[in-house]
């Protein structure tokens, strides 16, 4: 049957169908691409550390730890709990250090500061240090997400 | 003789390229000095191929090795500190004269139909060039290098719903790892070199297509219609300031050789006084400059917003500038010196 009218001829018809075909083909591909780029990544739930590495610590002092491939930061505060922080600026991701003198933690990259307790005092960092959470457990001291 | 050169060229077709280089001619007037800037970047581009590949036959892009590897070229291989440091200036010059090569074209207004899709091409390959840049950075995994790459990797993930996305395939995960080692290399060495030749090819063949572009003021001159043949007249120029660059280059790179810190770790805390390459100094100074909260949103991503739209406007600015080519702009002469000045002051600022 042939139409009166048509939007386009028929070899544009075919010529889209096949152009079309290609390109959702290759479009299908894309997507194991896509999912083979990203490996997969798990934070750990827990890190165990032996109680006695830490043992030494004085209040106000701290001592690293990795947590995954992060680094931790383990700190005795001025009650002698410890408190455990990742030691990652909220920033733009660098490493941050503590300063026991200070009291503070401090990015060397962009200048940011935190108060002993992991708050953003001064700088660019938006929010506070990632808490974790800290119990002991015979003679290891075990780091866990929080809440 | 000619038996052969006939029959090469009968199947090669090189005749019609010879006679186009032959008729090929340079426009002459008061800023013909800016045409060599296009061949200078060939020239720091073809340095970077030779050394480049001299330099990966004896890196080794794991987290275990990549420092020792550099080390080890710096100190065993013979020679092997002056190739990274001339592949390290050479890098330099080329997206300093990138720059230059693009400013030339901003100010002469070169960009102007029918050269729209050059200027773009253009653009896309300084921001190739910045890749380039921003992944050979990491190469060496030193302190610098790495906190460098942890923060410029961190940058995307402000913007919304795709950026926790961007930075994981940047890095190859959630952190700066060794796997971010392996991706940033085959980048380096492979997937730009493709992008960046694919786009050069384009950008060259508008440049044959459109012809060189002469400014307004140099066109209405007395010397309207002087030219010189691009072979060899051009040419012969061309090659003494190939030479002259070269040599500068060489004098650099041999009195001031690139340093090499201790291998990078994941857990030490970043240096003091980290600075990225000259080039992205600009940027590091505006995100330093913009507070945590901005009108209730996140300074990063208001940051990120504005050097995006920075980007695109660069980019699109034939589009934005589409007034015929005998025509003056002064808003957008002025936009480019005050952008120009802009990304000087923040540069020079963030060295004091």
């Amino acid at each position: 049957m042939k139409l009166k009218y048509s939007l386009f001829s028929r070899r544009e018809f075919l010529n889209g169908l096949l152009g079309g075909g290609l390109l959702a083909f290759f479009a299908t591909l894309m997507g194991p691409v896509v999912r083979f780029v990203f490996p997969p990544y798990k934070e750990p739930d827990e890190v165990k550390l032996p109680a006695a590495d830490y043992s030494g610590l004085q209040p106000h002092e701290a001592k690293g730890f990795a947590w995954g491939a992060k680094p931790g930061i383990l700190k005795k505060a001025g009650d002698g709990s410890l408190v455990a922080f990742v030691a990652v600026c909220s920033h733009l991701d660098c490493n941050v250090s503590y300063l026991p003198n200070d009291r503070k933690f401090y990015c060397a990259c962009h200048q940011g500061w935190y108060d002993e307790n992991g708050k953003n005092i001064a700088g660019p960092p938006p929010s506070p240090l990632r808490r974790l959470a800290v119990t002991v457990e015979g003679d290891s001291l075990v780091i866990k997400k929080q809440g | 003789m000619n038996k052969i050169r006939a029959w090469i060229n009968d199947r090669l077709g090189v005749a019609e390229l010879s006679k186009f280089g032959m008729k090929k001619d340079v426009p002459l007037h008061s800023h013909t000095i800016w045409y060599y800037t296009g061949s200078s970047i060939l020239l720091f581009m073809g340095i970077q191929v030779v050394t480049g590949v001299m330099l990966a036959f004896y890196y080794n892009p794991t987290i275990k090795d990549a420092n020792a590897s550099v080390a080890r070229i710096m100190t065993e291989i013979p020679l092997g500190w002056i190739i990274r440091s001339i592949h390290s200036w050479s890098a330099t010059c080329m997206i300093a004269v990138v720059i230059i090569h693009l400013l030339s074209i901003a100010f002469t207004k070169a960009y102007r139909a029918p050269r729209e899709a050059t200027w773009m091409t253009g653009v896309l390959l300084l921001a190739a060039s910045l890749a380039f840049g921003f992944t050979g950075y990491l190469l060496p995994w030193d302190d610098l290098s790495l906190a460098a790459t942890k923060v410029g990797t961190d940058i995307p993930k402000s913007i919304p719903v795709v950026g926790a996305w961007v930075t994981s395939l940047l890095r190859g995960g959630e952190d700066v790892t060794g796997d971010t080692i392996s991706r940033f290399f085959i980048v380096h060495v492979c997937v730009l070199p493709l992008a960046i030749f694919a786009i050069l090819g384009i950008h060259l063949f508008l440049v044959q297509r459109h012809g060189m572009s002469v400014p307004l003021k140099a066109g209405r001159g007395p010397e309207k219609n002087d030219a010189l043949p691009f072979w060899p007249n051009f040419i012969l120029r061309e090659s003494a300031v190939w030479l002259i660059l070269f040599g500068v280059l060489v004098t650099a790179a041999i009195f001031l050789a690139p340093s090499l810190g201790p291998a990078a770790n994941l857990m030490a805390p970043a240096p003091a006084g980290i600075k990225p390459e000259w080039y992205f100094l600009f940027m590091f100074q505006t995100l330093k400059l913009f507070p945590s909260r901005i009108l209730g949103l996140n300074g990063e991503l208001v940051a990120v917003a504005v050097m995006g739209a920075g980007f695109l406007l660069v980019l699109l600015l034939p589009l934005l500038d589409d007034r015929p080519a005998e025509r003056k702009g002064r808003v957008i002469r002025y936009a480019v010196y005050a952008t120009f000045l802009y990304t000087i002051a923040l540069t020079i600022w963030s060295l004091l």
